[in-house]
């Protein structure tokens, strides 16, 4: 019972923070030096189309005109039109969205399902070898430029090695994409049995993840194998080890302990794993939404950028909810 | 806060760590002095018919697909990519330290100033939310690639943080007696907050302002190497790895390798003297 008042508190706070959210993203274009409609219409716009554009968005009127204005139209749907690919904003944000998300969602997969049994295992065996490797290891992870390393993994692997394709994208160019299910090509492959497909997919997206994986994992150890630590050293551990309890119950309890802060991590993960995509994804030549993204700033063109940064402020704000909900229900002391 | 140095160097004996991370912060510093002058060859000289050769004895790190001597470009590289960072942190430390004294200093109070410490709050948990390299990215996306609008950008970014961190510690500094003292003498809220608390409180920022320099260097060469930072003949290792993306695909590895290495140990180093600086400040962090 609790939990649905918490979660319906929690709910009721998103509005205002997408609200503000909005009214960020809002302002970010609109207190730039010079005049948005040559920004929005783009650099070969001809007059015509500045004023076209001008009277459009209304930029003549007052502030708070413009910005119902600009939040109807998101509410409609309308982020505004790529100069560079001539489509809808949301038409080119839904083709590339999914290639994203497979990416991240694997990652975010990987680096829990790695992470996870690492952190646990540093904590158990403290200042043993794997401890002292695994230190090093996350030192050395967060000092590393993502970007660097995908090249660094590229060329090994790729070059050297010829194990894994070389970064063209999501799929070979000779395979034919699977029908279309969720956009997400590996999915759609397994999904139709497209078994060409879906091995092309597969080998496309091991290099890209693997280097997510290097690079955000430690995070998820780092913060395991802390919070372990305090559950290990704490007193209800201890009270199962006088008990005569044996060493798996009490790693099992310690473990249930420290799900709450692992939760925690993971969106935080989402968070890390969005900004490092965006490089990953401009280095494998991904044709996500990072790699749009990315093109939209090197083009100057704003509609698209607007609508990205708009989008991953709302993404990160539903995890985070996400998140907090997930805590509230695993955490037996703030829900009774 | 002062150092007494025999006692510093004491401590900084006993961590290989810190001095190795010492010694990176003295190297990039010289260099970022000195770098371009000390160069072999001009950073941003292509020598005609000296494109891609691999490392050799007048080229240590080989030469890139424009001819460019990669050994001189990645020793002149910390005059921009230090740069950059030292302006940005200093400003985001100054303003964040500001915010965080107030913020923490007024929290739970009464009145304006509590409105005001729960807005700076509400502030940087909004900004957070968006992911730091895609805020970077859009900050300099909207104003145009230029070195000063990632100076801009990273000096935003990077408010929040020391905002944090101070925050953080003034909200223990304020229940101290001293404090207490000072209000019986009557001195004004603001007055107190700075005089007072603020000297008391820089400790954790200051621990944070080196990993901050080297996460900002981390960041201007991700802003570099999309095409969003520093322009491109500038010697600048992101923008580097960048023009040695190509290469590494058909097997130049030098073009990138050694502008990322440089990279990698630099954050590195600068993160080491974070906390040995933190474990030198803060005596119950020492074992």
């Amino acid at each position: 019972m609790r939990f649905w008042r918490y979660a319906a508190q929690r709910l009721a706070f998103l509005p205002l923070q997408l609200f503000i959210v909005s009214v960020i993203v809002f302002f970010l274009v609109r207190l730039l030096p010079g005049d948005p409609s040559y920004l929005l219409a783009g650099p070969f716009a001809t007059v015509e189309r500045v004023e076209e554009v001008r009277t459009r968005l209304g930029l003549n009127q007052p502030l708070h005109v413009q910005y119902v204005r600009y939040v109807l139209s998101i509410a409609r749907g309308e982020l505004g039109t790529s100069w560079v690919t001539s489509r809808p904003v949301l038409a080119d944000i839904a083709q590339r969205l999914p290639a994203t998300m497979e990416l991240v969602l694997l990652a975010v997969f990987f680096c829990v399902v790695i992470g996870i049994p690492l952190g646990v295992l540093t904590a158990v065996r403290k200042r043993g070898i794997a401890d002292r490797l695994v230190f090093g290891y996350g030192l050395l992870a967060g000092a590393l430029p993502d970007f660097w390393f995908a090249l660094i993994v590229i060329f090994v692997f790729f070059y050297k090695l010829g194990w894994f394709p070389g970064p063209v994208g999501q799929l070979d160019l000779t395979v034919s994409m699977p029908r279309h299910v969720t956009g997400m090509y590996a999915l759609d492959a397994l999904l139709t049995a497209d078994w060409p497909a879906l091995r092309s997919a597969v080998t496309h997206l091991v290099l890209p993840v693997a280097t997510l994986t290097a690079i955000y994992m430690p995070l998820v150890m780092k913060n395991t194998r802390s919070t372990m630590e305090d559950m290990l050293g704490s007193d209800f551990v201890t009270y199962a080890r006088a008990a005569g309890l044996s060493r798996l119950m009490q790693l099992r309890y310690a473990l249930r302990n420290s799900l709450p802060s692992v939760v925690t991590i993971v969106g935080i993960l989402f968070w890390f794993l969005l900004g490092g995509a965006v490089l990953v994804e401009t280095v494998f030549a991904w044709g996500g939404l990072g790699q749009y993204a990315v093109q939209s700033v090197v083009n100057s063109d704003y509609a698209p950028l607007q609508a990205f940064v708009l989008l991953t402020a709302v993404f990160t704000s539903v995890v985070f909810l996400l998140v907090d909900l997930a805590y509230f229900f695993l955490d037996p002391r703030i829900r009774a | 806060m002062t150092i007494p140095t025999a006692h510093f160097w004491r401590f900084a004996r006993t961590q290989p760590g810190f001095l190795f991370g010492l010694v990176v912060v003295m190297v990039t510093v010289f260099l970022a002095l000195l770098g371009p002058w000390i160069a072999p060859y001009r950073p941003e000289e292509a020598l005609p018919g000296q494109a891609v050769l691999p490392p050799n004895v007048d080229h240590w790190m080989g030469t890139d697909i424009s001819g460019m001597d990669i050994f001189s470009r990645v020793i002149a590289a910390p005059r921009i990519d230090l740069t950059i960072a030292l302006i940005s942190t200093v400003v985001a430390f100054v303003g964040g330290v500001v915010l965080g004294v107030v913020s923490g200093f007024f929290a739970g109070a009464r009145g304006l100033w509590a409105l005001v410490s729960n807005a700076i709050m509400r502030g940087a948990d909004i900004f957070q939310a968006f992911p730091l390299f895609i805020f970077a990215l859009a900050l300099v996306g909207f104003r145009g690639p230029s070195i000063q609008n990632v100076i801009v950008a990273l000096a935003f970014l990077n408010v929040p943080f020391f905002l944090r961190v101070t925050r953080g510690a003034v909200l223990h500094v304020r229940e101290r007696p001293f404090v207490d003292a000072a209000r019986c003498v009557g001195g004004s809220g603001l007055r107190i907050a700075f005089v007072h608390v603020m000297p008391n409180a820089l400790t954790p920022a200051l621990a944070n302002l080196s990993p901050t320099i080297g996460f900002s260097i981390l960041l201007t060469s991700a802003l570099s190497f999309v095409g969003a930072g520093v322009p491109i003949p500038t010697p600048e290792w992101g923008s580097m790895i960048a023009i040695g993306a190509p290469n590494m695909m058909t097997g130049q590895w030098w073009t990138a390798l050694f502008p990322g290495l440089a990279l990698g140990v630099t954050i590195l180093g600068y993160a080491l003297v974070g906390d040995g600086l933190r474990d030198y400040l803060d005596p119950t962090h020492r074992q």
